[in-house]
C-alpha cells in the first residue's frame, strides 16, 4: 500500500477530504500508513536539480563543519547539548544526505527527515546569524519541508492545515461569511461601551485594510473587537475585506508552496480590489512573514513587495502612539515587572525591534520593562515556532523546547509577558500549563485598550 | 624537478586557480534566483549592496560579531590560522621575489620576523583546529575525513616551508615539497571546500543582501551581526 | 416568562446545583431548555485538538466524538429528562464564555443559566490570561438576564416568595428593576429594594463620621422611594433598605436576612478595569457568595 488513504502525496483540497483526515483520531492511521509510503526518488531528485541553485549548493558545500552554529540553536541547548542538535549536523544529515544520494533514500530515512525538519528546527533563523559563512540553516529546513511535503511526509496537523488554506483560504474552517458575521457581532457587543464603533466591510480606498488570523474569528473574537476599538479611537479610516482577510499560512509551516501562493494571492486580490493605502495585519508573526515578507515571492512579484504597503500591527500601534493618535492614560500604565517576547518572524527577520520598544515606552511605567536576555534580533524562539506548537506527534519534543523561553522569562523576574505573536502567545501559554511558573501573558491589544485615554466625543454618555 | 615545478606547473596551477575562482564566482552570482531564494536582488541594488558589505566586513574583524565574541576560542584559532594562510602566500619576501621574476609584479613584503610569527601562528592554530575537531563532540559529529584532508592540504605548505626555512634535512628537497604542496593547494581551491576562499564573500554577500533587502534593511534596521 | 432557557453546563458535579435549578425552572414554566456544553477548549496551537474539559485529555473532535459526548450528557441528566420536558442538547468547542455567548446569539434565550465554574481546571490556564473568567465575560456581554447558581445553598428554586433587588441608581439598575418587577409580578412575590452605601475608606478617600453616614443613608432612602416606590405599590408586598459597608458583603447579608429566594442586580460592564478582573467586580463577588440564585442584567 504505497499511497495510503490518509497519508499520500496528494494535497487535500476538499472539505470532505479535510473531514476524512480529521476523522482519523490523532492521525493514528495516517502515521501507520506513512510507514508504507513509497518515496518517488525520481521526482525528488528532479525537484532538487531544479531548485537547489548556487545559494543552497554553496551553503552545503562550504560549511566548514566548525560547529560555531551549535550554541546559537536553542534546541541544541535545551536538549543537553546533544551533538545531533547542531544546526549544521541536522541539515547535513538530512537534506545534505538526500542530495548526496541523488534522492535515492528510503521510507525510514524520509520519516527521520520529517522528525528533524519539524521537531528539531523551528525555522527561527537564529543560527544563520552565528555562522561565519552566512549559512542560514533555517532557510534550508524550510526548503526541506517542501520536499517532504511533496513526498507526503508531513505531520498530520499540517497536512490538514495546508488543506484548510486550499479549501477555505484560511487556516481553519472559517468561511468569509463567518468572518464578517463574527466581526459585526463583536462590534455590536462593544458598541455600548464605544459609541459609534463599526466594522467597515469592503470599503474602497480606505487608509487601512486590516487582515487577521482565522483563529481570532473562531476562538478569540475579542481580538477583532479590540482591533476595531483601537482603529476607532485612533480615528482611522479602515476597512476589512470580506474575502482575503486571512493573513496566516499554515501552508508555509507545511511546506505546501502551492497553497502558500493561493493563500497570499487571496489577500493580494483584496488589496487590488479595495485599493487601500496600507494593509495592516494582526499581532501574528508568521502571518506577517507569510503575507508580507515571503508572500510576494510566492506570488511571483519580482520587486518582493505586496501590492500595497503592508505593515505589522506593532508598526501601526507604535506609529499611533508616537503621533498621539492614541493616547495612554499615564495612571493606567503597567506598573509591575513586565517583559516582551521578540517574535523571530518580524524582529529577527524583519527588523521591527524599534516599534515594539516604542510601544513599551508608552504603555509601561518607566523602570518596569525588563528585557529578556538575549533580546531583539538575538532573542531565542519561543519554542513553538514553525508549526511545532500544533504537532501532536512531537508534543514531547515541543515541551522540552519551551525550556529556553521559560528560563529566559524566569530570569527577568517578570510575571507578565507581552507576546505580540499568536504562536509565541500559544507557546507561552503552554509553558505555563506545563511548567507552572506563575506568569500571565497577553497580546498588546487588550492591554492597550484598557489604558486608553478616550477623547471626549467618543466616550459613552453616562 | 625544481624547474618543472616553478615552470610549467606553476603556470598551470596558477591559471587553473585564478580562472577557476573567477568562473565559479561568476557562476555563483548567475545562479542566484530572486524567486527561489526569495530575495529581490536586482530591484534594490543599493540596499542589497549595503547589506552585503556590512555582512562581509563585520565578519572579517576579529571579535567583530556576536558569533566571534561568543566563541572566543575558535575566533582566535580562526584568525591565527587565516592571517597566516592569507598573508604569507602573498606577502612573504621569498614569494614576492619569485613573483617579480615570474610575473614582473610584487606586493608589499612582510618583515622576516613577522612572517615567521604568522607562519608559526598558522601552524599552531591549525593544530588547535584539529584538536577541536577531536575533542568537542558538537564538532566531532560533523567532521569527516574530507575535513582533515582539507586542513592537511592547507597546512602542508606551511609545514614544508618551515622545514625548508630551518633546513631540517635537505633544503632543496623541502623546498620542492613546499612548492609542490603550494601548487596542490592552488589547484584545490576552486575544486574543493577551499572554494570558500572566494565563496565566503559570495555567500556572506548573499545573506547580507537578504537582510539588507528583505529582512529589515529596507525598514531601516541594520542587522546586528 | 422564560420561554427559552440556555443552560450552560460542564455536565459534572460542579454544575449540579445549577442543573437542579435549570430543570426546575424549565418544568415550572414549560420553557424550552437548551442544554449546552462546551466540551473542549482549544489547545495545541492552531491544530484542531482540544482539551476535553471533563477528562482533561487532549482529543480530536469529530462527529463521533460529539455524538458520544451528547449521549454522555443525556445519561448524566437522565433523572431529569422525561417527556414533560422540552429540551435540546448542543455541544461546542472553544473558549467557554465565547461559545456560550455565540449560542445565545443564535438561540436568543430569555435567560441564560450558568453553572458553577464551567470548565474548571481545563480552563485554569486560560483564566490567567487576559481573557477573564467565563462568569465575568458572560455577565458582561449577554443580551439577556443571566442566572448564576454557584453555591449548593443557592440551588433551590421552589415557589419564589422573596426577591431582593440591589440598586446603585444607575441606568442599568433601572433596567434591572424593570425585570425584577416583572418577575415579582408574574410570580406574585415580595420585592425588597436594597442599596449599600460604600464606606470603604479606599472608596471615599476619607473616613466618614457616623453623622455623615446616617445623613447619606437617609438621602439614599429618599432616592429609592422617589425612584421605585410608585411602581412597587403594584406588588403585594415590598420593603426598602439602605445599609452601609462593603457593598457585596452587605447585599449578601441582606439577602440572607430577608431569606431571599432570588437576588437581582445590574452588571456594569464599563467598570471592569484590569484590577477588577483579578479581584472580581461587585456582581462577581455577590455571585460567588450568595446563598440564593443571582440574576445579573447588563442591558
Ligand atoms: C580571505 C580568504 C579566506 C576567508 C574569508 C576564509 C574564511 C573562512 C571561514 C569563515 C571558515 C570557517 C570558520 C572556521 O572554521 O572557523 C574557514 C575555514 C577554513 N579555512 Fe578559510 N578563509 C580564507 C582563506 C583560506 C585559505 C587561503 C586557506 C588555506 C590555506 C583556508 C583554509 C581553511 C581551512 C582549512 C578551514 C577549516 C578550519 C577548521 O578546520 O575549522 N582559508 N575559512
Ligand atoms: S557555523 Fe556555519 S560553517 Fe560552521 S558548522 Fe555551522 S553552518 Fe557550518
Ligand atoms: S533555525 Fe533555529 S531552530 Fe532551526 S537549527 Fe537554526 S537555530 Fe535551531
Ligand atoms: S512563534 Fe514566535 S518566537 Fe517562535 S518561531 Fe515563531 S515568531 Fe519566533
Amino acid at each position: 500500500m504505497p499511497e495510503g488513504k490518509f497519508c499520500n502525496k496528494k494535497p487535500v483540497d476538499t472539505a470532505e477530504g479535510i473531514n476524512e483526515l480529521l476523522s482519523d483520531t490523532s492521525g493514528n492511521d495516517y502515521y501507520k500508513e506513512m510507514k508504507e509510503l513509497e518515496v518517488d526518488s525520481d521526482l525528488l531528485w528532479k525537484t532538487i536539480q531544479n531548485t537547489v541553485k548556487s545559494r543552497m549548493k554553496t551553503w552545503l558545500e562550504i560549511c566548514a563543519h566548525c560547529g560555531m552554529c551549535a550554541d546559537s540553536c536553542f534546541l541544541y541547548e535545551v536538549n543537553g547539548r546533544d551533538p545531533k542538535q547542531v544546526p549544521a549536523y541536522k541539515i547535513q544529515s538530512t537534506l545534505g544526505e538526500i542530495i548526496r544520494k541523488k534522492g535515492k533514500v528510503d521510507n525510514e530515512f524520509m520519516r527521520h527527515c520529517m522528525e528533524v525538519a519539524w521537531a528539531q528546527c523551528t525555522c527561527c533563523n537564529r543560527c544563520g546569524m552565528y555562522c561565519p559563512h552566512g549559512i542560514d540553516t533555517g532557510i534550508m529546513f524550510g526548503y526541506l519541508r517542501g520536499l517532504l511535503y511533496q513526498q507526503g511526509f508531513v505531520p498530520w496537523e499540517l497536512k490538514i492545515g495546508a488543506g484548510m488554506h486550499r479549501v477555505y483560504r484560511a487556516q481553519m474552517d472559517v468561511t468569509d461569511a463567518d468572518f464578517v458575521d463574527t466581526f459585526e457581532w463583536m462590534v455590536e457587543e462593544y458598541e455600548d461601551d464605544y459609541p459609534g464603533l463599526t466594522v467597515p466591510v469592503d470599503v474602497e480606498g480606505a487608509d487601512i485594510m486590516y487582515t487577521v488570523n482565522a483563529r481570532e474569528v473562531k476562538h478569540y473574537p475579542e481580538d477583532l473587537a479590540e482591533a476595531a476599538i483601537l482603529f476607532h479611537i485612533a480615528g482611522e479610516n479602515w476597512t476589512v475585506p470580506s474575502k482575503g482577510w486571512e493573513e496566516t499560512s499554515l501552508a508555509m509551516f507545511a511546506g505546501d508552496w502551492a497553497a502558500c501562493k493561493m493563500q497570499v494571492e487571496s489577500v493580494y486580490a483584496a488589496m487590488e480590489r479595495l485599493k487601500p493605502k496600507r494593509m495592516i495585519g494582526t499581532e501574528c508573526g508568521h502571518a506577517h512573514r507569510a503575507t508580507v515578507v515571503e508572500g510576494p515571492y510566492w506570488a511571483g512579484r519580482k520587486n518582493g513587495q505586496p501590492p500595497v504597503e503592508s505593515i505589522h500591527y506593532v508598526e501601526w500601534l507604535a506609529e499611533a502612539l508616537n503621533t498621539g493618535k492614541l493616547k495612554i492614560d499615564p495612571s493606567k500604565r503597567i506598573k509591575e515587572p513586565v517583559t516582551l517576547q521578540d517574535s523571530c518572524n518580524y524582529i529577527r527577520n524583519q527588523g521591527l525591534k524599534k516599534a515594539t520598544r516604542d510601544i513599551m515606552k508608552h504603555i509601561v511605567e518607566p523602570g518596569f520593562f525588563i528585557e529578556m536576555s538575549p533580546n531583539k534580533e538575538h532573542n531565542y524562539c519561543c519554542g513553538g515556532g514553525g508549526g511545532f506548537n500544533g504537532i501532536g506527534l512531537f508534543r514531547k519534543q515541543r515541551n522540552i523546547a519551551l525550556i529556553k523561553k521559560r528560563d529566559q522569562i524566569l530570569e527577568t523576574g517578570a510575571k507578565l509577558v507581552l507576546a505580540p505573536c499568536h504562536n509565541c502567545w500559544d507557546a507561552i501559554r503552554d509553558l505555563e500549563e506545563v511548567y507552572e511558573i506563575g506568569i500571565r501573558w497577553s497580546f498588546l491589544k487588550p492591554v492597550v485598550v484598557k489604558m486608553l485615554e478616550i477623547p471626549e466625543h467618543l466616550r459613552p454618555e453616562e | 624537478m625544481h624547474d618543472l615545478l616553478t615552470g610549467v606547473f606553476f603556470w598551470i596551477t596558477l591559471g587553473v586557480c585564478l580562472i577557476g575562482m573567477l568562473a565559479r564566482f561568476i557562476m555563483y552570482f548567475r545562479g542566484l534566483s530572486w524567486q527561489l531564494d526569495r530575495v529581490a536582488y536586482t530591484s534594490y541594488p543599493a540596499a542589497g549592496f549595503k547589506g552585503a558589505v556590512r555582512s562581509i566586513y563585520k565578519w572579517l574583524i576579529p571579535f567583530g560579531t556576536y558569533g566571534w565574541r561568543t566563541q572566543p576560542f575558535i575566533a582566535i584559532a580562526f584568525f591565527g590560522f587565516h592571517l597566516g594562510a592569507v598573508l604569507i602566500p602573498l606577502f612573504l619576501l621569498g614569494h614576492n621575489l619569485f613573483l617579480r621574476e615570474k610575473l614582473g609584479i610584487s606586493f608589499f613584503t612582510l618583515n622576516a620576523d613577522v612572517a615567521d610569527i604568522f607562519t608559526w601562528m598558522a601552524v599552531a592554530s591549525a593544530f588547535f583546529l584539529v584538536l577541536r575537531r577531536l575533542v568537542l563532540p558538537e564538532v566531532r559529529i560533523m567532521t569527516t575525513r574530507y575535513d582533515y584532508f582539507i586542513l592537511l592540504v592547507s597546512i602542508a605548505p606551511f609545514i614544508t616551508g618551515l622545514l625548508a626555512r630551518y633546513q631540517v634535512g635537505e633544503y632543496s628537497f623541502w623546498l620542492n615539497m613546499h612548492i609542490f604542496c603550494g601548487e596542490l593547494l592552488l589547484i584545490a581551491i576552486p575544486f574543493t571546500k577551499l572554494s570558500h576562499v572566494f565563496l565566503f564573500f559570495a555567500s556572506r554577500a548573499q545573506l547580507g543582501m537578504d537582510f539588507g533587502i528583505k529582512r529589515g534593511g529596507m525598514k531601516g534596521t541594520k542587522m546586528a551581526w | 416568562m422564560f420561554k427559552k432557557i440556555l443552560f450552560a453546563t460542564s455536565a459534572t458535579g460542579a454544575s449540579d446545583h445549577a442543573a437542579r435549578v435549570a430543570f426546575n425552572i424549565a418544568k415550572s414554566y414549560q420553557s424550552h431548555l437548551n442544554i449546552f456544553h462546551v466540551l473542549g477548549v482549544p489547545s495545541r496551537g492552531y491544530s484542531q485538538v482540544v482539551v476535553d474539559v471533563k477528562t482533561k485529555e487532549r482529543v480530536d473532535v469529530d462527529e463521533d466524538y460529539t455524538a458520544w459526548v451528547t449521549e454522555d450528557i443525556r445519561t448524566y441528566y437522565e433523572k431529569y429528562l422525561d417527556e414533560s420536558l422540552n429540551y435540546t442538547i448542543d455541544v461546542a468547542v472553544g473558549v467557554p464564555a465565547r461559545e456560550i455567548l455565540r449560542q445565545a446569539k443564535i438561540l436568543k434565550p430569555d435567560l441564560i443559566l450558568l453553572g458553577g465554574s464551567t470548565g474548571d481546571e481545563g480552563e485554569s490556564v486560560y483564566k490567567k490570561s487576559s481573557l477573564g473568567s467565563t462568569l465575568q465575560k458572560v455577565a458582561k456581554s449577554a443580551n439577556c438576564p443571566v442566572l448564576f447558581v454557584n453555591r449548593p445553598a443557592a440551588s433551590f428554586w421552589g415557589g419564589l416568595s422573596n426577591i431582593v433587588f440591589g440598586t446603585d441608581f444607575s441606568k442599568i439598575s433601572d433596567k434591572a428593576f424593570d425585570f425584577a418587577m416583572k418577575v415579582a409580578k408574574t410570580l406574585d412575590c415580595e420585592l425588597s429594594v436594597f442599596h449599600a452605601l460604600d464606606i470603604s475608606a479606599l472608596h471615599a478617600g476619607k473616613m466618614l463620621n457616623q453623622d455623615e453616614i446616617e445623613q447619606q443613608i437617609r438621602e439614599s432612602l429618599r432616592k429609592i422611594r422617589s425612584r421605585y416606590e410608585p411602581r412597587l405599590k403594584e406588588l403585594k408586598g415590598y420593603s426598602m433598605d439602605v445599609w452601609e459597608g462593603i457593598p457585596f458583603i452587605e447585599i449578601v447579608k441582606y439577602a440572607r436576612d430577608k431569606q431571599a429566594d432570588l437576588l437581582i442586580m445590574a452588571h456594569h460592564s464599563r467598570k471592569i478595569s484590569s484590577e477588577d478582573i483579578r479581584l472580581g467586580g461587585n456582581v462577581e463577588q455577590v455571585i460567588v457568595r450568595a446563598g440564593c440564585p443571582v440574576i445579573s442584567i447588563n442591558k
